[in-house]
């Protein structure tokens, strides 16, 4: 037989054991693939020349940050073959026994890679290039833009750079297989099944002291997370502190677990002595004590792997909600006093009459040509600011908030084109708006109103409540606009100097369309000498918005699926390997009569726990963690909770819970042949 | 009064082949015997005659191609899979020659596994597995791991695993064939307290005389068929030894193998 024949053989044979390994090298390739073909989704949309750029920007990031992922993923698969090594080392035995070569050997194990390589490669090429598809959806609602053309997306450049990156890896598992064979002692081989570890259980007082000092850790560290000045956790040494608490916290914590939980199970006989648990917890327990390094290795990737994921995606939705804030009409149009290259007013602003203006123009088409709703609004000069002291970050800066005066009526007049009930103002008040999303600002706001100060308008005094405080958005911004406008009774603003115009317009039809009309009516303007118009689409904002934040949140989706990846597969070969090494108790289990389902269901049992600690660890981990990176990133408001924790936790279902059902077969695989050997023998 | 003698394990006419057609082997040719409880049996027979395979159909774990196993009443030999795991823990017993104990587990808790897959209550457990510990003297050792056990200790515990159950039948295969004299002279005692004082059943597969001479009755099996019988009457230990080694004289075959 040829040893291509004998390595398809093979594989075909033990493809259990080869699930693994199979499912890390297609999920690998699958996310490779997807993130790489980013650009190529760009056809899909309708997208301007900033918004390609933005893309460009981003492929270049993902570019380097592949080269990481692609360190990762060889070594997982390093890892994952490892396994599969050191399950056939008798195999290999038996094969020098008869007298094959080690050359001969390690071109079996060649052809083998290369086979369920090329597989692999393909079904995660195949299953990448169609979840590519979806990715577009996700990818058009980051941009904000509309999908126009829905069509099939492939990426011949994504394609060939992951077939030359895979190929790579695995030339490098090729060499470090062929190293392993050469090094082999036969011996060893032989008897490679032979080794045992003892486990013993540790006194009750050594658990219960490493678990109460783990608790203390990670309650000390939650504690000053969660609790300490921002301003305190950035500067200086705490977050490392903490940090590095959590890290020793989770350590002891699973270091003592084990202990601790035999202790408590192995006084309770009526759970001790049911079924196979007795067997299970001793198994878990000398596996949990010898593993515990690696266990919370995986627990801390399942942490950062979750708040990568959630953060990248809150950030997505947070970018989407603050566009459609600063977006509520189509364009607008601000009319303002000309100002000098330092930004001094160069004249006094006389006020201007958009109505009037494009009614004189009728060249241009007027106002209609461009608008099917339209308002133009006057604020007034108040010649005050509103001192707030606003804590951004680690700081707190003093922002001088500009005051501008409107009328009541305008306001609602605003309202009612945004579709928002009106405002009703008593007599003798006023009420503050302001359109700033920064979370210090609000909270600078907040408690500004609850000492307002009396305003004096036309020998009438003015007073305000927190209840008079709203936040809405009165024309298309860019950045954040630190205006504040106080709305006050109609007739209180007579004789007060204008300070700016604002034309707002929803469009008839497409944006495309008209957003050239609007400009070149607005160019044909003739506004007075000391006058300056400045039109603003939404399309503008839409396309200037946050490129660093899209490209940010990319990133962190990508590395949080790949470290979720790197975690699960390093726990289900931990555990496959557990199963096989042991398959010899479960031959003896076998033989003393337990059947098969209490052995299914023990490994069933073993395998939720193995999964599940660590997962549950990570995920209380997690809440914390992302809390705290709440408050830290106090700029961006919160997005949509409930939509970032579903995605999160399809992404987990579905990487993590198919690991886990793979694990699990995949033992059963394991022991089910173990069985059949036992009684071939 | 003598307790009246029931069978516990009859054979009939249990044939095993391997191989197709051209090639067949008959590892079993048509064996008969039968077993009574309380009994002490064991099976000898060189390399390959096929006392193994045989010992192996007894206990379920293979398949034979015809004749008939009765175990207390039921005929083994067409009972379902998972019937013959349930069959396995609740009837039969198993002595391994490398102890076969889980080394993750005390001895206390290797005992009551054999308990603890049959769903009995805890309180039983507890009782049990002291009671049956005693018996065998292993009390001392309870809450010791296999490996800070001798071999002598280790090979009782698995014992007293087999026999906690209260099976209709132990099934031995070569027990002492790990262990050094001292130790083998030991096991075989307590196998004889076992069958004196809880009037156990043991069918014992060995190569070696000087267990054998412990048994009741022996069966010599050669190329898959019943050789010969010897039942140990009135005459002392030595004596059967002795009557065992004419035997195996007479079987030929590998001596080596054999002694």
């Amino acid at each position: 037989m040829t040893s291509a024949k004998l390595a398809i053989r093979n594989v075909k044979k033990s493809l259990r054991d080869f699930t693994i390994y199979f499912l890390t090298l297609t999920f690998g390739v699958c996310v490779f693939y997807i993130f790489n073909s980013l650009e190529s989704q760009e056809a899909m949309m309708d997208i301007s020349n900033n918004q390609a750029a933005i893309f460009q920007q981003l492929m270049r990031v993902i570019g380097g940050v592949s080269v990481f992922v692609s360190v990762i993923l060889g070594f997982l698969i390093l890892y994952a073959n490892r396994f599969l090594i050191r399950r056939r080392k008798k195999e290999f035995g038996i094969y020098m026994t008869l007298g094959m070569e080690k050359g001969a050997i390690s071109r079996i194990l060649m052809v083998e890679t290369v086979f369920v390589g090329l597989l692999s490669l393909a079904t995660g090429l195949a299953t990448g290039i169609l979840l590519s598809q979806a990715m577009s959806v996700l990818t058009a609602k980051l941009m904000d833009v509309p999908i126009s053309r829905f069509h099939f997306v492939f990426s011949p450049d994504a394609f060939g750079k992951t077939i030359i990156y895979f190929a790579i890896i695995f030339l490098f598992v090729l060499i470090f297989n062929t190293i392993i064979v050469s090094r082999e002692k036969l011996i060893d081989l032989i008897y490679a099944s032979k080794k045992n570890e003892w486990y013993k259980t540790p006194p009750l007082a050594v658990s219960v002291l490493t678990f109460a000092a783990a608790a203390c850790c990670l309650a000390f560290g939650y504690w000053k997370g969660l609790s300490s000045d921002i301003s305190e956790l950035l500067g200086g040494a705490l977050l490392p502190l903490i940090a590095a608490l959590c890290i020793v916290g989770t350590f002891l914590f699973f270091f003592s677990l084990s202990g601790f939980f035999m202790n408590l199970v192995q006084r309770n006989k009526r759970v001790y002595l049911k079924d196979l648990n007795m067997f299970v917890l001793r198994q878990i327990g000398s596996k949990i004590n010898t593993a515990y390094v690696s266990i919370t290795i995986v627990c801390l990737v399942l942490f950062i792997s979750i708040c990568t994921l959630s953060t990248g995606m809150g950030m997505s939705t947070s970018i989407s909600k603050e566009l459609k804030e600063s977006t509520p009409f189509d364009a607008s149009v601000v009319a303002s006093v000309k100002t000098d290259d330092d930004g001094d007013a160069v004249g006094e602003y006389p006020g201007f009459d958009f109505a009037a203006a494009f009614d004189e123009d009728r060249g241009a088409g007027g106002i209609d040509a461009f608008a099917k709703d339209y308002l133009a609004v006057r604020f007034y000069d108040s010649g005050t600011t509103i001192p707030l002291n606003v804590v951004e970050g680690n700081q707190v800066n003093l922002i001088d908030a500009n005051v501008q005066f409107m009328k009541l009526s305008d306001y609602n007049d605003i309202l009612k084109l945004r579709g928002i009930d009106p405002i009703e103002l008593d007599s003798g008040e006023y009420a503050v708006n302001f359109a700033v999303s920064n979370r210090g600002f609000k909270a600078a706001m907040e408690e500004y109103m609850k000492n307002a100060d009396v305003i004096k308008l036309r020998k009438t005094e003015l007073q305000t409540n927190p209840d008079n405080l709203y936040r809405y958005t009165l024309n298309v911004v860019e950045n954040q606009d630190y205006n504040v406008c106080v709305i006050v009774d109609d007739p209180l603003v007579k004789g007060l100097p204008a300070a700016r115009d604002i034309l707002s317009v929803n469009y008839p039809g497409e944006a495309s369309t008209y957003d050239t009309a609007l400009g070149e009516a607005v160019s044909a303007l003739k506004p007075g000498k000391d006058i300056k118009l400045s039109a603003l689409t939404a399309t503008e904002v839409g396309e200037r918005s946050n490129s660093a934040t899209v490209i940010v949140s990319y990133l962190a989706i990508y590395l949080g699926v790949i470290f979720l990846i790197t975690a699960a597969a390093v726990l289900a070969i931990g555990q496959l390997s557990e199963i096989s090494d042991n398959a010899s108790r479960y031959g003896l289990l076998r033989k003393i009569g337990t059947d098969e389902k209490m052995i299914h269901k023990s490994i069933l049992k073993q395998n939720l726990i193995y999964f599940g600690v660590p997962m549950l660890l990570g995920v209380v981990h997690a809440t914390v963690g992302i809390t705290v990176i709440n408050r830290l990133i106090s700029a961006f408001d919160k997005g949509d909770i409930a939509q970032t924790s579903l995605f999160v936790a399809v992404v987990l279902l579905i990487v993590y819970g198919g690991y886990f059902i793979a694990t699990y077969q995949s033992s059963k695989g394991i022991l089910d042949r173990e069985s059949a050997l036992m009684r071939a023998e | 009064m003598l307790p009246i003698a029931r069978n516990i394990l009859r054979t009939e006419n249990v044939e095993k082949y391997y191989g197709g057609r051209g090639s067949l082997t008959k590892a079993l040719d048509g064996i008969s015997f039968e077993v009574n409880a309380g009994e002490f049996v064991g099976i000898m027979g060189a390399s390959g005659s096929g006392k193994t395979t045989l010992l192996n159909c007894i206990s379920t774990i293979d398949t034979v191609t015809a004749g008939q196993i009765l175990i207390g009443d039921r005929d083994i030999t067409s009972m379902s899979r998972n019937s013959l795991a349930k069959f396995r823990r609740n009837e039969l017993g198993f002595i391994f020659q490398d102890f076969n104990l889980l080394d993750t587990l005390t001895a206390y808790e290797n005992i009551a596994l054999a308990l603890t897959i049959m769903k009995r209550p805890p309180r039983e457990i507890n009782v049990r597995v002291r009671e049956v510990a005693e018996v065998l003297g292993i009390t001392e050792v309870l809450m010791k791991y296999p490996y800070q056990m001798s071999g002598g200790q280790r090979q009782r515990v698995a014992s007293a695993r087999a026999i906690v159950t209260n099976p209709s039948l132990v099934l031995a295969d070569e027990p002492t064939g790990a262990l050094d004299s001292r130790s083998a002279r030991a096991l075989l005692e307590s196998l004889r307290t076992l069958v004196r004082e809880r009037n156990a059943t043991i069918l014992m597969v060995t190569h070696d005389a000087f267990s054998a001479s412990y048994c009741d009755r022996i069966l010599f099996i050669r190329d898959g068929r019943l050789f010969n019988q010897l039942a140990r009457g009135p005459e002392t230990r030595k004596q059967f030894f002795d009557l065992i080694i004419d035997v195996i004289s007479l079987l030929g075959g590998d001596i080596h193998d054999i002694c």
